[in-house]
């Protein structure tokens, strides 16, 4: 029970209801500690002058007292019918003999008393001593310090019994409200991871009859992922919609051009102009799927399909699918893979089509004889995929344009391709938590995706 | 030439439609066109089908929708999704709806011809073979082993892939995005030539040698495999 408590205390340290918990019981521990220190104090005053009052009075009877013989007399009496415990009386005659219940010496600093041989034993708190000059002598009369000391010790059993219990509950109770609001804070968390991820149908689970802050933070949580899942849905709607009006008449284009090519004689010139728009009108598709694509990744919506991929096995295969085209434009390509398997959780296709495009950028903006490296391998725990080739490179300024949207240099406006390829890559890194760079290769280009540590 | 096979196709615009409908009567197939999505629902349980042409965005019943129902109703016609749409998710969502395959718009009529070829032999497929034959070609399966008039070709191991999804397929059309997402689990199209340079390489050990092509080109479509 102890440990679980201390376990679940020191866990729930961080949190702000058991703070508040420690905070106040900081306070009311002041608190009492004060007004019972305070009463304290003013008690055993009290005490102590009711005690100095009585040695006054108990010292008047003996100033009778003419001899030191009388005085002798009369501190015997006295001294047998009291308890040296509770009270001391003690003559120091002229001659420096010593009568009463205990032995006392006058010190510099005043007086020190000590049980008479053979005597009944002293009180274990020490004493209050009023010393008299009498009949030549000294009387000492001393009143035990116990109640004063019994006083002291009442005291901090009442601010024991008062501080302990309370602090224990304060802290229990700050505990369980701790543990009870972590659950509800983690609840809140997880889904906010989950929103985060793409999955906007998340929602947090209403409690019935609570509307404290964390119900209404969940309510506020609610509505703005219902909000988020609403315009994602409508930019689907939209991207849907502008799919199929812009899809339609590029299907018919398509159909009309097919239709047209038909009927024309291989190598005329009018088939050669219908080959040339069919080319056109795909070239207008790819811009726009890739577009749609990029979006839709954006969009997150394909976290998803997220599974184990492994990176070797993936650029072996992508290695494989274009070496003999690689090979046919003058651009042999090396694998160099990790040793040990590299495993990403991700998209296989979209990684794989990012991992095509890098080659195709490669192929298609370096001169023949370029060689192109795909690597792989583990950094600073982190998976990490290569592209690098030898061309001319990026300049600086240009490699952070390059990922948007559409953008091209200036020197391969005359290639082929439509200025997604990067950007799509961009937009898969992103979504797989992954950085992008594009590195000087010194020279040609190294593009590198590094996977967050597995 | 095989039978002729019994189609539906649901496509709300006029041009595609009547396009898609003639190319493929002009192949000998029975075509049937509607253009709403409920009328098609109540057709296509009627029966009889052997392949469903189904556009995503319907009148009435949207694509989705329709395929989900008819599977539902033990319709078991296998369908093909056309769409405007190709993003990450449609194709699956696609596929789990219950379509068979998916054609991005817009598409080429070879793409589609052979897409349904596919689709309406699959039941028809003979159960295990071990042995693949077209002209004086062999491909021994177990021995992974390619002979052409008694000689032995060496074959790359993804080559012997290609080459007997091809034969597996004689006499039909393959697109080269079919040879991608089959042969090589691609779902996405490379804008480098990958496939024809394949195919080349193939070419160069099967046919080259021989003087007689077995692989042919189908111009606007793909390749075919013929005896």
């Amino acid at each position: 029970m102890a440990p679980r408590f201390l376990r679940l205390l020191s866990r729930s340290a961080g949190s702000t209801p058991v703070r508040q918990a420690m905070a106040l019981v900081a306070v009311f521990a002041v608190v009492n500690l004060v007004t019972l220190g305070l009463a304290y104090v003013s008690l055993r005053n009290a005490a102590g002058q009711v005690m100095q009052a009585n040695l006054a009075q108990l010292m008047a009877g003996f100033e009778v007292a003419a001899s030191p013989a009388a005085a002798e007399v009369m501190v015997m009496a006295a001294a047998d019918a009291a308890d040296p415990a509770h009270r001391v009386f003690a003559y120091i005659a002229p001659d420096g003999r010593v009568t009463g219940n205990a032995d006392a010496r006058l010190s510099p600093d005043g007086v020190e008393i000590r049980p008479m041989p053979e005597g009944r034993p002293l009180g274990r708190d020490g004493y209050m001593p009023l010393i008299r000059p009498m009949a030549g002598g000294v009387l000492i009369i001393g009143e035990s310090l116990t109640p004063i000391r019994e006083l002291g010790r009442t005291f901090l059993g009442l601010l024991a019994l008062g501080l302990g219990p309370t602090v224990l509950i304060s802290l229990g109770l700050g505990a369980m409200l701790a543990a009870r609001a972590r659950a509800r804070v983690e609840r809140i968390e997880s889904a906010l991871a989950r929103l985060s991820e793409g999955a906007l149908d998340t929602r947090i689970a209403a409690e019935s009859g609570r509307a404290d802050d964390l119900a209404r933070i969940g309510a506020r949580i609610n509505r703005m992922a219902e909000a988020q899942e609403a315009a994602t849905e409508a930019l689907k709607q939209v991207s849907a919609d502008i799919a199929h009006d812009l899809k339609t008449p590029l299907q018919r284009m398509t159909v009309l051009l097919h239709d047209l090519r038909d009927g024309l004689a291989d190598g005329s010139r009018e088939a050669g102009l219908a080959d040339r728009a069919l080319s056109e009108a795909e070239g207008a598709v790819a811009v726009f799927q890739g577009l749609l694509r990029i979006a839709q990744i954006e969009g997150g919506g394909a976290r998803r399909a997220f599974g184990p991929v492994e990176l070797n096995a993936l650029a072996a295969g992508m290695a494989e699918l274009y070496g003999p085209a690689a090979e046919d434009s003058g651009h042999p390509l090396t694998l160099e893979l990790s040793p040990a398997p590299v495993t990403v959780a991700g998209d296989r296709d979209l990684l794989g089509q990012a991992l095509a495009n890098l080659i195709e950028n490669a192929l298609r903006h370096t001169p023949e004889g370029t060689a192109i490296t795909l690597r792989t391998g583990i950094e600073d725990g982190r998976p990490m995929l290569e592209v690098a080739d030898r061309g001319a490179g990026i300049p600086e300024g240009e490699r952070e344009k390059v990922l948007r949207r559409l953008y091209r240099l200036e020197r391969s406006r005359t290639t082929p391709g439509h200025g997604l390829g990067l950007s799509l890559v961009a937009a898969t890194a992103r979504l797989h938590g992954a950085g992008l760079a594009l590195l000087d290769n010194a020279p040609g280009l190294r593009v590198r995706i590094a996977f967050p540590p597995g | 030439m095989e039978p002729p096979m019994k189609l539906l196709l649901v496509e709300d615009d006029a041009t595609t439609a009547a396009y898609v409908a003639k190319g493929l009567r002009e192949e000998g197939h029975v075509v049937d066109h509607l253009s709403d999505g409920r009328e098609a629902l109540v057709q296509a349980m009627a029966g009889g089908y052997d392949v469903l042409i189904v556009d995503r965005m319907l009148p009435g019943l949207d694509g989705l929708s329709l395929v989900r129902a008819l599977r539902s109703a033990k319709v078991t016609a296998p369908a093909i999704f056309l769409t405007a749409m190709g993003g990450v998710d449609d194709r699956i969502e696609g596929l789990r709806a219950g379509g068979d395959d998916y054609l991005v718009k817009p598409f080429a009529f070879g793409e589609l011809s052979a897409r349904i070829d596919v689709l309406g032999r699959r039941a028809a497929q003979p159960v295990v073979e071990t042995v693949l034959k077209a002209g004086d070609l062999v491909m021994d399966l177990i021995a992974r082993k390619v002979t052409r008039a008694g000689r032995e070709i060496d074959l790359l191991p993804r080559e012997f892939a290609l080459l007997e999804h091809l034969l597996r397929r004689k006499g039909r059309v393959q697109t080269r995005t079919m040879l991608l997402e089959s042969v090589w689990d691609l779902s996405f199209d490379p804008q480098t030539n990958v496939v024809e340079t394949h195919i080349s390489r193939l070419r160069a050990k099967v046919d080259k040698p021989f003087g007689r092509d077995l692989i042919r080109t189908v111009r606007g479509a793909g390749y075919r495999i013929e005896d």
